[in-house]
């Protein structure tokens, strides 16, 4: 049994408990936030520690093997290195860290205590991007030339059932650590990766619709290190968006065809809903087990990262997005915002 | 004059919407009792989607105000762009958000957060329930008060414009406690604080997605607004619960309402037919269905999904 702390009871934190309840051999002993109301939903679940600062899930005995860190990204490299000298395994919510030097100790960090370290992409774990990387894997479209990459949310600014106040460090440039490009970037920079391998940025445009001093729009073009092939990044937070409305597309484009997410998704997600929900039903009562949140088609993912998270450590293999890779992820980040900042300058 | 409702066509640019503001005051032809020094105007900012949106009031709509206002009153007249925090929304970032920095920089006004203002409590009793409010002291002092709503629909009370404006002044951020007995709450605010002026932001009206309506529209009386706000998004205002109690109260009067300007017709053309799913029951029955599903199947509520 998997005995685990949860750090951080935001949106995300809440979504990795719940789903933790449903993962064999799993069970979430301690939790830690700043917050009195999370806390308290967390110990009405039977959370057995429950603290108000994470420096004292450390310090306590309290029988923990792994974390996962949803904290604001600032608190990411602190919170990871305490885990890790505490011997434990470590699953981060992107990013990894806030800046590449952070990242590169981190790795070193990983090594020197032969944990498990994977950072939360979801992305790689959506249903949609699993089959086409199959797919590409297979030769289905010849020579991969160009990968478009689109998400269009609206961040931190997502409206939930209930209204709900964005954390006030997401204004915060220095404990946010960037706008979109660090927060959706990171994903689709992480996805051309997984498509493509080692890249580097060939143009980087920022844009700053909401006066903030973190950028709310961004478009990147990466370029393979090995071949010549490209990657379009559009990312925007200005979109008013309500689940399950999702502006995310991936497309392909091979040399013999083309593979786009918009095929692979449901059309319609309300449709979708009921289907699936009603494969569960029957699913429940002739015995088998449920696809857990498969009726949302996203958050499916979160349970499927944890899924692996938790596989990687039992049969010790390394996690599919490790500290290596979250570092490389963030190398390129720097370098898009390096080129953008350079050029406005030169401009 | 009280029941006088002036409409105004305009277009989706800075001189179009200015224009239309200083035409529908000449209709309007309205002059404040007392010699006039500071101006608060209150937009709708209750997020941080943009006028484009539909959602929140137009900077520009405010800046054709402050125009017209000093053309009247005086340049030296002091103006105040004045908002409260809500539960999901911090003023200071909306400001800076939606253009209204910008604007004050423009025009040398100040803006001003209502959360941050003295603050008086008062208990007013709508429908037999006592319902108490922290209100900023400033909205009480200032010579006028311009009330400047979005013309907008809204799961919970149907549809919302003047007098839920009002509602967005309370200086309490989390407004969210008022929320089981929005109507009440929305007819006791506007018992305490009377604009003496509407002029409503129908340029990019919503109807849960961005409608180009148009409409410049304004009015000494709230009430009256809205009942023809009701009208022009194609609900009977008579079926709209705060609508209702208003007149229950005493808070206002349709009989005598007269429309000065352009037709309500012209306006109620282009404003959507209303869809089921986005009705109020038809989103509260989905929340239940899921819960009733999650408890027979055993399936997860991811966060964003939970009603409570």
């Amino acid at each position: 049994m998997f005995k685990v702390g949860i750090i951080g009871l935001g949106h995300i934190g809440m979504l990795h408990m719940r789903n933790c309840k449903y993962i064999d051999n799993v069970k979430v002993v301690a939790v830690a936030d700043n917050s009195k109301r999370p806390l308290k939903k967390a110990e009405n679940d039977g959370v057995e520690h429950i603290y108000n600062d994470y420096h004292d899930l450390f310090s306590d005995s309290n029988d923990i093997d792994s974390v996962i860190i949803s904290l604001p990204n600032f608190l990411h490299f602190d919170c990871i290195q305490l885990a890790l000298e505490s011997g434990l395994n470590v699953f981060v919510e992107k990013p990894m860290a806030n800046t590449v030097e952070e990242c590169r100790k981190i790795v070193k960090l990983v090594e020197k205590s032969g944990r498990k370290l994977m950072v939360g992409h979801t992305m790689r774990f959506y249903e949609a991007i699993e089959k086409m990387k199959e797919e590409e894997s297979k030769g289905r479209i010849g020579d991969l030339e160009v990968v478009t990459l689109e998400a269009i949310t609206n961040g931190p600014f997502t409206h939930p059932a209930v209204p709900k106040r964005v954390p006030e460090w997401w204004f915060d440039p220095d404990k946010a650590g960037g706008g979109v490009l660090l927060d959706i970037g990171y994903h689709l920079i992480d996805l051309f990766r997984l498509f493509v391998g080692d890249s580097n940025v060939i143009f980087s445009s920022l844009d700053f619709k909401f006066n903030l001093p973190i950028e709310d729009g961004a478009i990147v073009i990466l370029r393979s290190s090995n071949s010549s092939t490209k990657g379009i990044i559009n990312l925007g937070w200005y979109q008013k968006l309500i689940f399950p409305q999702n502006n995310f597309r991936c497309i392909l484009h091979g040399n013999s065809g083309y593979l786009s997410s918009d095929d692979l998704v449901p059309k319609n997600m309300y449709i979708h809903a009921v289907k699936e929900g009603t494969k569960n039903f029957f699913r429940k009562i002739t015995g088998k087990k449920i696809r857990y949140l498969y009726y949302t088609y996203y958050y499916e993912a979160f349970y499927k990262e944890l899924v692996h998270f938790f596989d990687c450590i039992k049969h010790d293999r390394e996690t599919e997005i490790s500290a290596s890779e979250g570092l490389k992820n963030m190398e390129i980040i720097e370098e898009a915002y390096d080129f953008f900042n350079k050029n406005r300058l030169a401009e | 004059m009280g029941n006088v409702v002036a409409l105004a066509n305009t277009q989706n640019t800075q001189d179009e919407i200015s224009n239309s503001i200083f035409d529908i005051m000449h209709i309007l032809n309205y002059e404040p009792k007392d010699p006039v020094n500071t101006v608060a105007i209150k937009p709708n900012l209750c997020y941080y989607w943009n006028a484009a949106t539909g959602y929140t009031t137009d900077a520009r709509v405010v800046a054709g105000i402050i125009d017209y206002v000093r053309d009247i009153f005086g340049k030296n007249t002091s103006i105040r762009v004045v908002e409260s925090d809500a539960t999901a929304m911090r003023t200071k970032h909306a400001f800076t958000m939606l253009g209204y920095r910008k604007l004050a920089d423009e025009k040398n006004v100040e803006l001003f957060n209502l959360s941050k203002d003295n603050i008086v409590e008062k208990e007013v009793t709508v429908n037999g329930r006592k319902i108490n409010y922290k209100i900023p002291c400033s909205l009480l002092e200032t010579d006028l008060f311009i009330n400047v709503p979005k013309l907008k629909l809204m799961r919970e009370t149907k549809i919302t414009c003047a007098m839920k404006n009002i509602f967005g002044c309370i200086a309490s951020p989390r407004k969210v406690v008022y929320h089981p007995f929005l109507n009440e709450a929305i007819i006791g605010i506007n018992k305490i604080l009377q604009p003496h002026l509407t002029i409503v932001d129908g340029v990019i009206a919503s109807a849960f997605f961005p409608v180009k309506l148009g409409l410049i529209m304004a009015s000494t009386d709230v009430f009256s607004i809205d009942w023809i706000s009701s009208q022009i998004m194609r609900y009977e205002p008579s079926r709209i619960e705060y609508l209702r109690l208003a007149r229950k109260e005493k808070v206002g009067d349709p009989n005598g309402i007269t429309i000065l300007g352009e037709e309500i017709n012209s306006f109620r053309e282009i404003f959507p037919e209303r869809s089921v799913g986005n009705s109020n029951w038809w989103w509260n029955l989905q929340f239940k269905l899921l819960r009733l599903y999650s408890s027979i199947v055993g399936d997860i509520i991811p966060p964003i999904l939970d009603r409570i």
